[in-house]
This record gives structure tokens, C-alpha cells and sequence, in this order.
């Protein structure tokens, strides 16, 4: 009896010795949280396409900016959670991020990839937009990009938050963030971010959001999912 | 009969063996120019450069400076109409330098007794004491695209104001850089511009090849003096290939047209080229021909002023060059020079002119140098002399009149900016003049008691030359 | 004569002094930079110059290493010849002076010195510059297509239908700086930002000018497209060309055929 608890002992001692280098079960080396928000946040202005018709017919009622997108309970959408230290490094993924311009708004608002990765930007739009990221740690570029054309398919060498506007249509606004990491998430309208991939260890993570800024916390991943919620302040301006 | 010279006023004719009265061997426009200077902070102010981009060290012009003035102000990228300034801006600048300076003069005559004129003996008189040098109030500009102007109005140090320029400029006619009409009192276009240089004392502040006149000699004319006029210039792009063609009243710049109806005619011509990590160098030549009326008529003894008759002529003619190796520039001129018989003697047009007299000669070199070590900084010198190559009359001792000038100094600007400058300054001068009175800027001197003494006249000044 | 003499020997002494303390090619290019540049582009190169406040638009950040006039693609550096040339040739309709009157030696001494503010020229090398193919020859259907491609890249947003900068987004438009600024007026100007020739604006569109709202349409012009359009925009200027020689002579005999530029226009 007791070799076979002893066997049984060493066999489970010799199962959680072994550092797992994939999930092997779904939720094991990932990092799970929501994203809130206190205090009051701006007010979202709605946007007037009247200059381009053939986008303002493709909204019903006007769409609003999306500085700041809350959802319900205080959720905060369009923050980026990423590991900023202790990542034992990662490759840089082969497919490529999609973007797309349609009803003249970028659809994400925020789209997260890793230095090297191809992003492909499309339009689905009748118009012409053009594309002008204003990186501070990448070249700045700006391409034209007619309608019907094939999509424009570009990277960015260098971990960098880019902000990217259209000239043509001033009301569009977005993010491109660049990341030295693949272990990133980026919070949906519920709040709620997922990191997986993540060999237990100790972490760093750190909470991005355009306008309330960036919040960092400590975690330690193990064979549980770990939870790492941030609250931000808000403010009306 | 003397001749007089009537409205010319600072000219007096003096009989070279008396020796009676104080003669000076420089026109009227010296005297009354005490601060000749041309730079021009307003421009600054319009375009947003500091004062190094268009001066090598202000006021003298570098390359660039040299084709926006040649431009008629204007830089050219469609944005040089006062339209494009806020209204409140003024195209006007100020520029006056307060001092401290000795002078001092050998050879001078003076009583031997103060007060009692029997006896003269020959003294070295010095003066020195904290002064101002007179006042600039420039404007210039553009008045249109195209139509550019200057009005530069002038003081001595005690506020009297004088034009020294005023004129207007038809730039780039046809469309072309080629063909500029100015019109007014302005600056002849010499290759080594008097208005714009660098040196201030007394001695040192004048180039004494652009004022000198043999002794005995009433031609009221110096290439330094700002004239009355209209004159053609052009230049290529960059202003390397520049010439400049013109008609003078001549009055010496002197208005209300105090003379006759005599004109003198300028030619100028240099060309620039690149000499690699040299440098922009330059060599020019330049031609004056001058007449003066030598008779006015008379009502009642006194000369009729504008009735002036019976013109003499004169030349001044040489060459130029202004040459950069790196941070070093040097200016070397030759002159020579002609006036005639008459002129030469002081003899109206209507006498018998001296037993002998013939036209006097002359010649006149300088070399000027500057040091740029950075563009704050800059070291100056200059050797210069004027020699008598054929005297008037005969008898006259050859080497009566000549001069040798030196002087040395440096300038430091302690900020460089585009809002104002100010230049700490210090120079020493120093000349020597056989048998006459030294041309210096403060229009002092007594002539020696034996013609053939060289009198000798040091300046030394510390100056604050500011400009707003 | 003595003084002469004494002269020139304390020149020749000055002078052999200097050319030992001859600064080297940076040393001058630093000491021009200060003299010529900076008031406007700052000490540091970043367009804080003291005078930037009051100039519009404003003096370029080198440290940025983002140009506008370049012979290169839409987010690369400029070759040496394209800083050189911007130097030496001024930007039209702002405060860049044409400094064409400085030494050649100075002008390419400067553009080193430039090049030092920013660390991409260490790590980036300039793009390789586009070909601009020999100009094809101007007839009316070669500006009739341009008039085509005018609308159909929708140009006239910005430019407006008749190039007066007055398009429906030209009021809101706002350079890298979030400064604003004017999209070209080709009806007020006969020479372009970056040049006067037809090659210099073939150049402007297949490139972008960079650090403004002025996008470069290298992906979607093919063939003999961007003739056309450099032929077109040449009528819309004030100043005779052959271009608008060519395009009265057709207009004259073809009133009244063509659609207006703009949202509802079909452009032909």
C-alpha cells in the first residue's frame, strides 16, 4: 500500500516538477481580468460625416469618438494589458493583424501587434482614405488608398504606441500599438482581457488606455489562470 | 578771386605756404557722417534669422545677405509683401555706440602761449573721455514685391540728422535679377563697402583711400561718400556675377542741387566664384569719372548756389577683392586716381592756372583682414597708404599728403540673436599724414607748421555698439 | 611702406594660426548650423528655434528625420541629394530661404551636420529613390485622363475642384504637429514646395510629402498615370505653360462637355 501511495506520490511530484511550456489545459499560464473604471469619464461627442455622404448613410444614428469607450459596469473597452518584464521573449507571430476602414472609422479602434508583425490595412469604404500613422519611434508614413484598391500591407520594426489619423476625414482616429511581446490582450466592451501563453514566472503587466494612461501590477503565473483586474480614474477632460 | 564753394560748405581752400586756416583733406559727407553702418535688425525681425545668417559679423554682409540686398530685400519665397507680417511690424532699426576714447595728434600747431598768437610751436595735443558716436534710424524694405526701399536717416553725436540713404528700387525688372533701378541717395556699389564695415575710431573708421584729396586740391568728391543718383544694377542668382552702371548729380550727395548741372557716371564689376572649403572669393574692378564745376557764377561777390559752370573732370579707377580662405577674410583694394589741373590747385575756371601746374596722381592700396573665430568673434586689421604719385605744382614736396594708416581691433558679439545685437569693441588706429591734416572721422586737426612733417594720429576705442 | 610690411606679416601669422586651428568639416558645419540655421531650427535641431513661435509653418524637426521634399518613398529617409537640393532651392510659401549663395562645400558640410540629430541616420539607411520616367508628350486626352484621376483620387477633397485649396477638408486638415495647415493652391503659385519642374511635381505625389496631411499615391498610380495628372495640374496654375495652351485649344471647342470636379462630379 504505501509503495503505491509512494508510487503515486512521485508520479503526481513528478507530473507538477515538469514545467509545462504549452497550456495543457485551457486556462493554465494565462492571465484573466477586467477593466473598470472610477470617477466620471468625458462625454463622447457624436461624429458629423455630413462631408462624406457615403459614409453618413451608413450609420443610422451617428457613431460617437472613441477616446473612451465604456461598457457596462464601468467597463473600460480598448485597453491594452501586455507583459512588460520578466517575458523570456517571443517571437514575432507569422499572421498578420487586420485592420479595416469602414463607415469612415477604423475598425478596431485599437490594434495591438508584436515589432515585425504584418499589419494589412484595408478599405471597405466608397471613399478614398489615406492612412498616416505619427509614430515617434518608427518613420512616419502616409498612403493614399482609393477605394477598390488592394489592401496596404505594412509593419512596424520598433515597440511604439502610434496614434493614426485620416486628413481626409479628421474625425478618424485610431491606435496602432506596437509591443516586444506576443503575450498581450486587449479589453473588450465587457472589460474583460485574456493573456495566455505564459510560462509560470513571475510578470509584470502593464495596462495601457489612450486618454486615462497606464497602470502597472505584479503577477504570478502559475498552472491557474491568474487574475489581474485594473481600475483607472477617470476624468471629465 | 578764391573760388568758393558755397552750400559745399566743409571745403575751404587754403593757401598751402601760409598755412593760415584749418584745412581738411575729406569732403563734407565725412564730416557729417559719424556712424556710417548698415545692418539692419528689422530684417531679423521679418524672416526669423539671426543677424549671422545675412552679416559674416554685422554690419559687414556675407554671400547670403549679399543676394537678398541684391534681391531688394527679399528672400523670395513669395512671402517677402509686408502683407505677410502681423501689421505691428516695422521694418525700423536703431544703432548708436556709447564709448570711451583717446585721440591723439602730433605735429599740431598751436600758440606757444595760450592766448597770444605771435609764436607757434608744434604740440601733441590728446584728448580722451567717455563719448557717443552719432545715430542711425534705418528703415528699409519692401514696399511691394518688387519695390523695395531705404531711408536711412543720420546724426552726428550731437543729433544733427542728415539722409544718408533714401531711395527706391524697381527690383528684378522683366523678371529678371539682371536689370534693378534704384533711385535716390544710396551707397555706390563698391566691392568693399565703407557703409558696411567693421571698424569705428576716429582714424580707424574711414578707408582713407575712399575720401582722400591731395593738399591744395578742392574736389569735393570721395568714393565713400553716398551720392545723389540713379543707378542699373544686376546680378546672376547668387549674386557672384554682379555689375552696376550709374548716373550721378555731381554734388557729392550734397541735396538741394548746390552745384551745377554736371553728372558723373560709376561702373562697377565683380564676379565670385567657389573655391572649395576655401570659400566664396570675389574680385571686382571699378571706374569713376567726376566732374566739378570750377566757376559759379556771382551776384554782388557772393557765388549763386546751382549756377556752377566750367567743369574739371576726375577719375578714380582699381580693383577690388574680397577673398575667404575658411575663416579668414581678406580685402585687398587699389586705387588710382586723377584730378585736374584745376581742380588740383583750387583755381576757378576762369583764371590762368599756376606756372607748371599739372593734374595730380595718386595711388592708394589697402589690405584689410578678418578673422571670423566663430560667429561672435572676429579679429580685424588693415594696412593701408596713399602715396602721391604726381604732385599739382611743381616744387611741392613729393611725398606732401601722403599717408600710412594702420589699425587693429576686434569685435565680440556676446549673443546672437534676432531681435537686436550688441558688439563689445576695441580698436587701436593709427596714421600718419605728411604735411596735412590726417582724414579722421571726427574732422579734428591743425596742418603742421613745416609742410614736409608726417603728422602722426592714434586712436584707441572701447565702444558698446548696439542695435535694435 | 613699413607698415605694409608689418601688415602682411601679422596677416601671414594670423592666417598660418588659423589653418592650424582650422576647425575640422563638422567644427565649421556646427559653427554655419549656428550662424545660418538655428535661429529658426533651434541649437538641438528640433525646430525650437527662438523665432519658431512666429514663423508658420514651422521650421522642421530634424530629429525626427521626417521630410518633406525627398526622391524617396513615403517613410523613408531622404538620399544626401534631397537634403542638399532643399537647402539650396528653399521651400516656397514658408521661411526656408533658398541658400544658394553659400559654398557648395558649406551646403554639403551642413547636410552631414543635419543628419546628426537624429539616430535613425544611424540605423536606416535612405530609400531607394523612385524613378521618374522620361515626361510623356502633353495632348489633350493625356489632361483629360489627369482631369479623371483629379476626381477619382478625390484630390479635390483637399484641393478643391478647381485647386484653390478650398476642397471640403481643407479647413480641418492638421500637420504631424497637430499644427494647422493649407493644402497647395495651385490656382496662386507657379512653383511647388519642392521645386518648379514637372519632374519635381511627379516626384511630390509618388513620394508624399511627409509630415503633412499630403499622402504619396505610389500603390495606386500605374502607367503613364501620374503624367497625366502632373499635365492637368499645370492648367490649373496662373502661368503659361504647354500645358494650358494645349487645354484652352480643346476647352474652346469642347464647352459645356465636362462634368464639374467634386462629390457629384463624374470628373469627365
Amino acid at each position: 500500500m504505501t509503495r503505491t501511495i509512494a508510487a503515486l506520490g512521485v508520479a503526481l511530484i513528478g507530473t507538477t516538477a515538469w514545467a509545462p511550456s504549452a497550456p495543457r489545459a485551457t486556462l493554465a499560464g494565462s492571465v484573466t481580468g477586467t477593466i473598470t473604471f472610477t470617477g466620471t469619464p468625458p462625454k463622447m461627442k457624436p461624429i458629423d460625416m455630413a462631408k462624406e455622404p457615403s459614409c453618413a448613410k451608413q450609420h443610422a444614428t451617428p457613431i460617437e469618438t472613441e477616446t473612451v469607450v465604456t461598457g457596462p459596469n464601468n467597463a473600460l473597452q480598448y485597453v491594452v494589458v501586455y507583459v512588460s518584464a520578466g517575458d523570456q521573449g517571443s517571437e514575432t507571430p507569422t499572421t498578420p493583424v487586420h485592420l479595416e476602414q469602414k463607415g469612415c472609422q477604423y475598425i478596431p479602434h485599437v490594434v495591438v501587434m508584436h515589432a515585425g508583425q504584418s499589419l494589412e490595412i484595408a478599405n471597405n469604404d466608397q471613399t478614398s482614405h489615406n492612412i498616416h500613422p505619427l509614430p515617434t519611434k518608427n518613420p512616419e508614413w502616409n498612403k493614399s488608398q482609393p477605394p477598390g484598391s488592394p489592401p496596404i500591407v505594412t509593419k512596424y520594426d520598433n515597440p511604439d504606441f502610434i496614434p493614426v489619423k485620416c486628413n481626409v476625414h479628421p474625425w478618424m482616429h485610431g491606435y496602432h500599438i506596437v509591443l516586444a511581446t506576443s503575450h498581450f490582450g486587449l479589453s473588450g466592451n465587457d472589460g474583460t482581457y485574456t493573456i495566455t501563453g505564459l510560462p509560470p514566472g513571475k510578470y509584470t503587466l502593464t495596462a495601457w488606455h489612450e486618454k486615462f494612461g497606464t497602470m502597472t501590477q505584479d503577477v504570478t503565473v502559475g498552472a491557474q489562470p491568474t487574475k489581474a483586474d485594473f481600475q483607472f480614474k477617470a476624468t471629465p477632460y | 578771386m578764391l573760388l568758393t564753394t558755397g552750400i559745399l560748405g566743409a571745403i575751404l581752400t587754403a593757401n598751402v605756404a601760409t598755412g593760415t586756416t584749418a584745412f581738411r583733406a575729406y569732403t563734407a559727407s565725412l564730416n557729417a557722417t559719424a556712424h556710417k553702418s548698415k545692418s539692419i535688425p528689422a530684417f531679423a525681425r521679418k524672416y526669423g534669422l539671426r543677424c549671422s545668417a545675412c552679416h559674416t559679423a554685422w554690419p559687414e554682409l556675407n554671400a547670403f545677405g549679399q543676394a537678398f540686398r541684391d534681391n531688394g530685400y527679399q528672400l523670395g519665397n513669395d512671402r517677402d509683401s509686408p502683407i505677410f507680417k502681423d501689421a505691428s511690424y516695422l521694418p525700423i532699426a536703431l544703432r548708436i555706440t556709447p564709448q570711451w576714447h583717446e585721440e591723439s595728434t602730433t605735429n599740431q600747431t598751436v600758440d606757444a602761449v595760450p592766448g597770444d598768437s605771435s609764436v607757434k610751436v608744434a604740440r601733441r595735443l590728446t584728448t580722451h573721455g567717455f563719448d557717443l558716436s552719432g545715430m542711425d534710424f534705418w528703415t528699409a524694405g519692401t514696399l511691394y514685391k518688387n519695390i523695395s526701399f531705404v531711408l536711412l536717416f543720420s546724426s552726428d553725436p550731437f543729433a544733427s540728422f542728415h539722409f544718408e540713404s533714401a531711395f527706391i528700387r524697381f527690383d528684378n525688372l522683366a523678371n529678371s535679377p539682371w536689370l534693378n533701378v534704384k533711385v535716390g541717395k544710396f551707397e555706390l556699389d563698391n566691392l568693399i563697402s565703407e557703409k558696411r564695415f567693421l571698424f569705428l575710431s576716429n582714424n580707424g573708421g574711414v578707408y582713407q583711400s575712399y575720401h582722400f584729396v591731395p593738399v591744395g586740391d578742392n574736389t569735393g568728391f570721395g568714393i565713400g561718400d553716398n551720392q545723389l543718383g540713379m543707378e542699373l544694377q544686376g546680378h546672376n542668382k547668387t549674386s557672384y556675377t554682379r555689375y552696376s552702371a550709374s548716373i550721378l548729380s555731381s554734388n557729392d550727395g550734397t541735396p538741394g542741387t548746390p552745384t551745377g548741372n554736371s553728372y558723373d557716371a560709376f561702373f562697377t564689376f565683380s564676379q565670385g566664384f567657389q573655391a572649395g572649403a576655401l570659400g566664396v572669393e570675389r574680385i571686382g574692378a571699378y571706374w569713376y569719372l567726376g566732374q566739378q564745376s570750377s566757376l559759379y557764377r556771382t551776384s554782388g561777390g557772393a557765388p549763386i548756389a546751382g549756377s556752377g559752370v566750367d567743369n574739371k573732370s576726375y577719375y578714380r579707377v582699381g580693383l577690388a577683392g574680397d577673398l575667404y580662405a575658411g575663416p579668414i577674410e581678406f580685402m585687398p583694394f587699389y586705387m588710382h586716381a586723377r584730378d585736374d589741373p584745376y581742380l588740383g590747385t583750387s583755381t576757378p575756371g576762369n583764371q590762368a592756372l599756376p606756372t607748371g601746374a599739372i593734374g595730380p596722381q595718386w595711388n592708394a592700396e589697402f589690405l584689410e583682414t578678418h578673422e571670423y573665430l566663430n560667429s561672435r568673434f572676429v579679429l580685424l586689421q588693415r594696412a593701408e597708404i596713399v602715396r602721391m604719385s604726381q604732385q599739382a605744382l611743381p616744387g611741392t614736396p613729393t611725398s606732401l599728403g601722403d599717408i600710412d594708416a594702420y589699425s587693429f581691433g576686434g569685435r565680440w558679439m556676446p549673443f546672437m540673436f534676432s531681435r537686436a545685437g550688441l558688439a563689445f569693441h576695441a580698436e587701436y588706429s593709427l596714421t600718419r599724414t605728411v604735411g596735412n591734416v590726417p582724414i579722421s572721422g571726427d574732422g579734428v586737426g591743425l596742418p603742421p607748421l613745416n609742410p614736409t612733417a608726417s603728422v602722426w594720429s592714434s586712436s584707441l576705442l572701447f565702444a558698446f555698439d548696439f542695435a535694435f | 611702406m613699413r607698415l605694409v610690411y608689418i601688415s602682411l606679416l601679422v596677416s601671414a601669422v594670423a592666417a598660418s594660426s588659423a589653418t592650424q586651428a582650422q576647425p575640422s568639416i563638422m567644427g565649421g558645419a556646427r559653427e554655419d548650423f549656428r550662424r545660418y540655421c538655428a535661429g529658426c531650427h533651434g541649437n538641438a535641431g528640433d525646430g525650437q528655434g527662438e523665432n519658431a513661435d512666429w514663423i508658420d509653418p514651422k521650421p522642421r524637426d530634424f530629429t525626427l528625420a521626417t521630410f518633406k521634399c525627398r526622391s524617396t518613398p513615403s517613410g523613408t529617409l531622404p538620399t544626401d541629394d534631397d537634403l542638399y537640393n532643399t537647402v539650396r532651392r528653399g521651400l516656397v510659401n514658408s521661411n526656408m530661404p533658398s541658400w544658394r549663395p553659400l559654398a557648395d562645400d558649406q551646403l554639403h558640410s551642413l547636410v552631414e551636420y543635419i543628419k546628426t540629430f537624429s539616430p535613425r541616420w544611424k540605423t536606416e539607411k535612405p530609400g531607394t529613390p523612385i524613378t521618374v520616367p522620361p515626361e510623356i508628350p502633353v495632348t489633350a486626352d493625356d489632361i483629360l485622363a489627369g482631369r479623371a484621376l483629379f476626381q477619382k483620387m478625390e484630390c479635390w477633397k483637399c484641393h478643391g475642384p478647381e485647386g484653390r485649396g478650398n476642397g471640403p477638408s481643407a479647413s480641418t486638415l492638421t500637420d504631424s504637429k497637430d499644427q494647422p495647415i493649407k493644402p497647395f493652391n495651385f490656382a496662386a503659385s507657379s512653383r511647388f514646395k519642392c521645386g518648379t519642374t514637372n519632374q519635381d511635381l511627379y516626384k511630390i505625389f509618388l513620394t508624399g510629402l511627409d509630415g503633412t496631411p499630403m499622402p504619396s499615391f505610389a500603390d495606386n498610380f500605374h502607367g503613364d498615370d501620374a503624367w497625366h495628372l502632373v499635365h492637368f495640374l499645370r492648367t490649373l496654375q496662373q502661368a503659361e505653360s504647354p500645358e494650358k495652351v494645349v487645354w484652352e485649344q480643346w476647352a474652346s471647342t469642347h464647352q459645356g462637355q465636362l462634368k464639374p470636379i467634386g462629390p457629384d462630379g463624374g470628373g469627365q
